[in-house]
């Protein structure tokens, strides 16, 4: 065995777990504000992707590409707040209403992955390197050969939990967003606009989700169901991490991904279970995560 | 003219129209295929029915005496609801015939309500041996197959291996057709003698296949059999890992997707069972015409030849019977004659003991040369 293979597996491994801690980011940020999240934020990375690979099938630089499928996603996570979530707003009180939310936004997801079948079709595509036309550029690092979206997306799923906390903890609009969540009546009276910090939750999400659809197209093949299984596996990171904080969802993130990478190298077989049956143990044991506080509501 | 001639000119013209009606009788020809879902099956099913709908167009373009009309029905890859179609295509479209499905699993879910209700099921594309063998004893089996067989390509990657490799490592996925393959591997194998370096499996929905390919090379493998539906998934690692080996595998290796995702350069060379040269004669048309149809939504020849295949034979059996009667066209299908196939199907495919489209002796190996499967020299 060579040496270098196993810190090579666990990069692999923590860039798929930023790329979950990315998906899983913009849970936190949904469920502290409105306690709901969007069931489809894997599908919306998915149409990241695609978009994606369009501008860049359309030769359309890098750099501004990146601010197009931002943009994209922006009015999606617009779309999907407007018809999915504002109008359940009336109707927590009733039994369904309080959790129609699930419905509708893994209706949303529904639509966006039958549009993107019927846009780029059924089948898996190809998403080139952002910075090379070279399918297998790769960069080496201490004798490992790496790509380098793999530390790009690492590096960014640390920028963002950091940024975040800093957003959250120490600036006003972080402040206006925790008001909101801790009570939304009281927010309004002291003039924060609750409507506005509601909607930008979401596009908030939509954004991460942007980041982690631009960064994943090279790093994997891009196909129209690729959405739910990162949905579920983020579900999983936010448990393990705790849904209390930035910082506690990319570790669970970055923990989660070298568990998956390291049980695939132990026992291929059955290489996707182990970590998610450690998963439901930790939570089982521990049940506000590993970052997450001991009472039941973190606000 | 009066009122009374109008009407008889109705009526007349009536009588005329109902005698058209009955000098081209019409028969319902049921497809079931998964179009939808992980995009393993749908590249599958969309490709053999790319086939099937050039071989009615062909068919009508010769003038076919039977209209014939395709009922498609979509399983997304669900046994229960192959099993529900086949049920509504009986039952409610009362089709005298069925082509279908992708998924092996569906076909063996649906094959006995085939045969027990003695409607002619000629399935394709799936490929576990099974499919066939279970009712070819029963007087008469309704079962045929117009597609690769497990067992076939899987002997001949072996019989080819063997002589070259001293170190072969298997890849699969966790679903029942890649187990199925990794037994049948294992086997043959085992047959010649030989044992597998590493076995290693994945689940379907995985990315990335580092750890495994890191300890196929770690082993010294120097042949991959790549029995996971996610085909370009082994080539991805390779250039991370520094790692060269030679990959083989089934028909699936064949699909244009493979080199579209992994590059020109990384497929050169890979071998996989194959019933489809189109370097040749009537195929290298048939490929032609499909990429003109087609264009890029065409992306696996051996697939569509299969079912242009599939369907020429039904087709013809039900010219012949002329009317939606399944056991007569079950008896026209078995006894079918003058195929000119795409594939490597012979012109009699079939015979009383023998319901497969393509036999051992048809299944070569292929290998991506310049961008193109060619047959393997």
């Amino acid at each position: 065995m060579e040496s270098t293979i196993v810190p090579q597996l666990m990069i692999t491994g923590l860039a798929l777990g930023a790329v979950y801690a990315l998906v899983a980011t913009g849970f936190y940020i949904t469920h502290l504000t409105v306690d709901k999240v969007n069931f489809g934020q894997g599908d919306f990375v998915m149409v990241a992707a695609f978009l994606m690979l369009s501008t860049r099938s359309a030769a359309i630089p890098v750099m501004l590409a990146i601010p197009l499928v931002m943009a994209g996603m922006l009015l999606l996570g617009l779309i999907l707040e407007r018809v999915a979530i504002r109008p359940l707003d009336g109707r927590r009180s009733s039994n369904v209403g309080a959790f129609a939310w699930i419905l509708t936004t893994a209706g949303v997801a529904f639509i966006v992955q039958n549009i993107v079948e019927l846009v780029y079709g059924k089948s898996s595509q190809y998403s080139p390197p952002l910075f090379s036309s070279d399918r297998n550029a790769l960069v080496h690092v201490f004798g490992m050969r790496l790509v380098v979206e793999e530390l790009l997306v690492i590096a960014t799923a640390m920028l963002v939990a950091a940024l975040f906390y800093l957003f959250m903890f120490r600036s006003r609009w972080g402040k206006n967003i925790r008001a909101v969540a801790y009570n939304p009546d009281a927010a309004a009276l002291l003039g924060i606009d609750t409507r506005m910090i509601k909607v930008a939750v979401f596009l908030v999400a939509s954004l991460l989700a942007a980041l982690a659809g631009v960064l994943i197209g090279p790093l994997v093949t891009v196909q129209p169901h690729m959405g739910l299984i990162l949905t579920i596996k983020a579900l999983v990171v936010a448990a393990v991490g705790g849904l209390s904080s930035p910082i506690g969802i990319l570790a669970g993130g970055l923990l989660f991904g070298i568990a998956e990478a390291g049980s695939n190298y132990v026992d291929s077989t059955f290489g996707d279970l182990y970590p998610l049956v450690a998963a439901m143990l930790l939570v089982a044991l521990k049940p506000s995560g590993l970052f997450g506080e001991r009472a039941a509501d973190v606000r | 003219m009066t009122t009374m001639n109008k009407v008889l000119a109705s009526m007349a013209l009536a009588c005329v129209a109902a005698t058209a009606g009955t000098a081209q009788a019409q028969v319902k020809v049921g497809v079931i295929q998964g179009l939808s879902g992980p995009p393993a099956i749908v590249d599958f099913g969309e490709s053999y029915l790319q086939g099937i709908k050039l071989a009615l167009h062909d068919y009508q373009a010769k003038g076919g005496k039977t209209k014939i009309e395709l009922v498609v029905y979509d399983d997304e890859a669900n046994p229960q609801r192959a099993v529900s179609l086949a049920n509504r295509l009986i039952q409610s479209d009362k089709v005298p015939v069925v082509i279908g499905t992708v998924s092996s699993g569906n076909v063996l879910a649906m094959s006995p309500i085939f045969q027990k209700a003695g409607v002619p099921l000629m399935a394709g594309p799936a490929v576990v041996t099974q499919i066939t063998a279970q009712f070819i004893n029963e007087s008469p089996s309704y079962i045929f197959r117009c597609s690769m067989v497990n067992q076939f390509e899987i002997g001949a990657l072996i019989d080819w291996s063997a002589a070259r490799y001293k170190k072969i490592g298997l890849i699969h996925s966790t679903t029942g057709a890649g187990i199925f393959a990794a037994n049948e591997v294992q086997e043959g194998l085992k047959g010649k003698g030989m044992q597998l370096a590493v076995v290693e499996a994945a689940a379907p929905g995985v990315n990335d296949l580092s750890a495994q390919m890191s300890k196929m090379r770690d082993a010294g493998v120097e042949l991959v059999l790549n029995f996971h539906e996610s085909y370009e998934l082994p080539f991805r690692a390779l250039a991370r890992l520094n790692y060269k080996p030679v990959i083989a595998g089934p028909w699936g290796l064949s699909s244009t997707k493979v080199p579209e995702i992994v590059g020109k350069d990384a497929v050169e060379g890979t071998v996989m069972g194959q019933a489809l040269d189109v370097t040749a004669g009537r195929a290298r048309e048939f490929d032609e015409r499909m990429r003109k149809e087609y264009g890029s939504a065409y992306r696996w020849p051996v697939v569509a030849s299969l079912g242009y295949d599939a369907a020429q034979i039904v087709f013809k059996a039900v010219d012949r019977v002329g009317k939606p009667d399944p056991a007569a066209i079950r008896d026209a299908i078995e006894n079918v004659d003058g195929i000119e196939a795409m594939s490597a199907t012979p012109a009699k495919p079939f015979a009383k003991g023998d319901h497969e489209c393509v036999d051992k002796k048809d299944v070569f190996l292929g290998v991506w040369k310049g961008g193109v499967v060619t047959r393997l020299p």
